[in-house]
């Protein structure tokens, strides 16, 4: 240790003679001149009638040596961990759950030009034709909602899910989109819902991430690793992205010949060396690399535990339709339960291939888009199946939805008819639906016109979800803040955010 | 000239010589008078020390016919001698809490008739101690014609300082607060009007009372109400909403677009003078339809309820509950958790990661054993028995306990969810599980619980939840009436 203090020293030392007498006048004036600003404006703000209980921030401050530790939330949430299960490419609610029998009626006939005006598509160019749903609708349940065909599993549950059909954002290209709904923030740089999530509540289960990502092969999210990365938050609560099959994190397993004390004398020596670099540099940083070692020496037990569905009964897993060995939304839906049970926070499952223009067959309604059905309906059903099955729905959120929404038109890409049917992208409304603890059951908030094009009837910003689901979880939006850049920095941003108290149970 | 004499000359200098405290006060109260408007807040911190020390000069004044009084008693009458230094000091004080008064009201967003009022009983007050003093010192003991005025200077000084504490009484308690509490016989008695029920329990026939009210009452209060007046206006009665605020009255009866109140919530909410502010939800719009029909019907409370024709339906216009969030008390949870923490730490140090507050705010606690799988036991559980009442979520899912641990599971009354999911008791453990009257979810999911359990479980009066999947109750078995709908397989 004493060694760690030498250059401590000398930095300082160095510092202190670097210093001059003009250095000192410099820093002088200037501070007296923002002291005094500081002063003044503080009794600017205070004179304004900003409310008290949005400026003042809970303390998140834990040992150094354990960032991940658990913290309890602000007040008793309903909920302790968050499924989100995203569809990247944005499904097309019209084909799913939003039930327009006009527009169906119109089906073909020219877009009114109020559709068009001041607005931007990605590729609908000209006057497009409207387009009815490509999929026959029904009422199920008690609540008698409305559903495609395209998901007979699902709506076996339809009485247990809350829908948002006036979701909307300002972004209509899949990447911007993607960050808006993951980090409320539209641009690079900021962390997402999870690292938020764990930044506030730390991880229950010490052993594993508290943060996990899984993807179900086929295309990565357009958003990228940003969707889960950790902004400007301590890199510890970043997502761990996991692998459905083979090893779930690369390199976990020691290799050869290495066995489990030794890794371990070699995690120490390692330790000991981040922990004098961390005691001279002080980055916080160093911290969370020495934490991922030790995780990675913690996940080495229960990961792989823990992320290997093998050890589910086949019934379990042919319920999910779930076939070990490949990558598949229906294993990571297996994989996400096992993470529940374990007590994983926040546990992010992205599918691909939603983003229906009809270009070709595998992005189109009639066809690709019945697959990505399929290839999400049984494992979803089955998923909340056994969530509330053994009682985890209680306090556990599910999360399901896209980016945006898509048009009532159907896309004519250059202007002409294209040879599959797609729509375009649609910012201004659409669904996602949420399941267990604390919000409603088998409701509907919200409402968009006739043809599911605009929002008529409480519209809710991506920010408002956000507020929302930090509130099921025990936080006030306001208060789970993160100072950067002098800020004091919020997932809901600077802009109002209102908790969506309609749907909370 | 005689000592008296000298006295009382010196004593009328005195006087004179700090008369310019009482101009300062005057000048104050005259030129810059309280405006309802908010200023720095050292003023206000200076202000907040009026009531504190206003009942200073009060007790010296009223003290003053008590010596003159006592002091004519010959006993007594050395008494008399101290008069006029209390009357100075009286003077001096009420001066200066007066002029503590000014700060307050002027800094800190006070204005209307009764601070009006108020402010000026108590520099009378003020002026009146000195005329007293003067008096005093002039006439001294000789008593003659000055004598006689001193005395009815000094009888209004007592009344000044009653009629300018009941006003300042009403300003900070309450326009009743003197027969808010006053037994209804002696109420009778005195016939004193009901004030209080009759501005918070606005009768339900009247649309004022039914449908008006309300709005206020979920949108407004919580500034304009009974803890906050911000713009010195309440919207808590119908008395006070008529009487308006700093800038007058914000309803006029049937001119909808000449009330202030009106033009407020219908601005767009980006606008300065919006209400309600700081970001809160606009009125609904059923709720401003509702407020210009009973404006432009005449804004009166006596109209019927239902008297407005195209009035939205009561249904529609029920305000959505926002949510509201807690402030956390630091000092309030220290003392809620002080029998617990200690012993909390401890468990903490020796079982880490499973014990936890449910809450920032909260003495709770969550157990989650779960988290250490088949190495927490039976005898571990017997460490969480001093914590047993305090612990409303646990969570043994994976554990080794058994059917040893039901009376240490038994013991924790207050639990709400207990989850002994794949975990090795039996029935033994539910037919002790009596004792839990708070549990609202149970979880047997995968153990060998069997039906035999359900007449016992369903004692339990708030569960709700009763997870029996994977255990030995079939599917469709025939429960006890107590558990209908509320077990999930």
């Amino acid at each position: 240790m004493a060694d760690s203090k030498i250059p401590a020293h000398d930095l300082k030392m160095a510092l202190l003679q670097a210093q001059t007498r003009r250095h000192f006048l410099r820093t002088l004036g200037g501070g007296l001149g923002t002291l005094f600003v500081g002063t003044a404006m503080a009794g600017r703000a205070s004179a304004s009638d900003t409310p008290r209980s949005e400026s003042s921030s809970l303390d998140f401050t834990r040992d150094a040596s354990s960032p991940l530790s658990e913290l309890p939330p602000q007040f008793a949430g309903k909920v302790r961990r968050v499924i989100y299960l995203h569809m990247a490419g944005a499904p097309s609610q019209l084909e799913l759950f939003e039930y327009k029998p006009d527009l169906k009626r119109l089906d073909g006939q020219d877009c009114p030009a109020s559709f068009l005006a001041g607005k931007r598509f990605a590729f609908i160019s000209g006057v497009p034709k409207l387009l009815g749903s490509q999929y026959p609708y029904h009422q199920v349940g008690q609540t008698g909602q409305w559903i495609s065909d395209r998901l007979p599993h699902l709506e076996q549950h339809m009485d247990d899910l809350c829908f948002i059909k006036s979701m909307h954002t300002d972004q209509f290209n899949h990447a911007p989109a993607q960050l808006l709904v993951h980090t409320g923030n539209a641009r690079l740089g900021y962390p997402s819902l999870g690292s938020w999530v764990v930044y506030g509540l730390g991880t229950e289960n010490q052993n594993l991430p508290g943060f996990i990502v899984l993807l179900s092969g086929g295309k990565s999210p357009d958003g990228g690793k940003q969707l889960w990365s950790s902004g400007f938050l301590p890199s510890v609560y970043q997502g761990v992205q996991c692998r459905s099959h083979g090893e779930p994190v690369l390199y976990l397993d020691n290799p050869p010949g290495v066995s489990r004390p030794l890794r371990r004398s070699m995690l120490d020596a390692i330790d000991q060396i981040n922990q004098q670099t961390y005691a001279t540099f002080g980055n916080p940083e160093t911290v969370t690399r020495i934490a991922q070692y030790e995780m990675g020496f913690r996940m080495q037990m229960d990961a792989t535990d823990a992320m290997d569905i093998r050890r589910e009964p086949a019934s379990v897993l042919a319920k999910y339709g779930s076939k070990p060995g490949e990558s598949s939304f229906a294993n990571n839906c297996v994989v996400a339960r096992r993470l529940a049970e374990r007590g994983v926070r926040f546990i992010q499952l992205y599918h691909w291939g939603w983003d229906s223009h009809g270009a070709d067959a595998k992005e189109a309604l009639n066809l690709g888009f019945a697959d990505r059905c399929r290839e999400v309906d049984q494992p979803t059903a089955a998923l909340l199946d056994d969530l509330k099955e053994r009682g985890l729905l209680e306090d556990t959120l599910v999360v399901w939805g896209g980016e945006f929404g898509r048009t009532p038109m159907r896309e004519n890409r250059n202007g002409q008819e294209m040879k599959y049917v797609g729509r375009d992208h649609n910012p201004g409304a659409f669904t996602i639906w949420m399941a267990g603890g604390g919000v409603k059951r088998g409701i509907t908030h919200g409402q968009t016109d006739e043809m599911g094009y605009e929002i008529v009837k409480d519209p809710v910003e991506i920010r408002d979800l956000h507020a929302t689901m930090l509130y099921l979880l025990g936080f006030d939006h306001r208060k789970l803040n993160y100072s950067f850049q002098g800020l004091d920095q919020k997932l809901t941003t600077v802009r109002p955010a209102r908790v969506v108290a309609e749907i909370l149970a | 000239m005689t000592a008296e004499g000298r006295r009382s000359c010196w004593q009328f200098r005195l006087v004179l010589f700090t008369l310019p405290f009482l101009f300062l006060l005057f000048a104050l109260v005259v030129f810059l008078p309280p405006d309802g408007n908010e200023r720095a807040e050292w003023a206000q911190f200076i202000g907040r020390f009026h009531p504190l020390a206003v009942h200073f000069p009060i007790a010296l004044i009223l003290l003053v016919p008590i010596l003159e009084l006592a002091g004519r008693n010959n006993r007594f009458s050395y008494l008399r001698l101290s008069v006029g230094f209390v009357l100075g000091l009286a003077a001096l004080t009420a001066t200066l809490a007066a002029i503590l008064g000014w700060c307050l009201a002027r800094s800190g967003g006070y204005s209307g008739t009764l601070l009006t009022q108020h402010m000026w009983g108590g520099s009378s007050l003020a002026a009146v101690c000195w005329l007293c003093w003067l008096l005093y010192a002039r006439a001294g003991e000789r008593g003659g014609r000055l004598g006689i005025l001193y005395g009815f200077a000094l009888a209004a000084g007592v009344a000044l300082v009653a009629w300018t504490g009941y006003r300042g009484g009403q300003l900070s308690l309450g326009e009743d607060h003197l027969t808010e509490y006053m037994p209804a016989g002696l109420r009778r008695a005195l016939r004193v009007s009901n004030v209080r029920s009759a501005s918070s329990n606005p009768s339900a026939n009247t649309f004022y009372g039914a449908r008006i009210d309300p709005i206020f009452s979920a949108r407004c209060v919580t500034c304009h109400g009974p803890s906050q007046h911000k713009a010195n206006l309440r919207l808590d009665s119908y008395r006070s909403l008529m009487r308006g605020g700093k800038d007058g009255p914000v309803v006029r009866a049937g001119n909808v677009q000449g009330s202030d109140l009106f033009r407020r919530i219908t601005l767009p909410p980006g606008h300065d003078d919006f209400m309600p502010k700081e970001n809160k939800r606009p009125l609904s719009p059923d709720q401003v339809k509702l407020i210009e029909l009973w404006i432009a019907a005449g804004a009166s409370d006596t109209l019927a309820l239902n008297a407005l024709q195209g009035a939205p339906s009561a249904s529609a216009s029920s305000p959505v509950a926002e949510v509201s969030f807690e402030e956390i008390d630091p000092a309030g949870v220290t003392r809620l958790r002080a029998t617990v923490a200690s012993a909390v730490i401890e468990l903490q140090k020796q079982f880490p990661n499973i014990l936890e507050y449910e809450s920032r705010g909260s003495a709770d606690l969550y157990l989650n054993a779960s988290l250490l799988g088949p190495k927490f036991g039976d005898s571990n559980l017997e460490a969480f028995a001093p914590l047993g009442e305090h612990i409303t979520i646990a969570d043994f899912s994976r554990t080794a306990i058994t059917d040893r641990s039901a009376r240490s599971i038994a013991a924790m009354k207050r639990l709400r969810v207990l989850r002994l999911t794949n975990t090795g008791i039996t029935d033994l453990t539910m037919q002790q599980l009596g004792p839990l009257d708070q549990l609202e979810s149970l979880n047997v999911f995968g153990t060998r619980v069997t039906a035999a359990a359900l007449p016992a479980i369903a004692k339990l009066p708030k569960l709700a939840h009763f997870y029996v999947g994977q255990t030995a109750i079939p599917t469709g078995i025939s429960v006890p009436k107590e558990l209908a709908g509320k077990l999930v397989f």
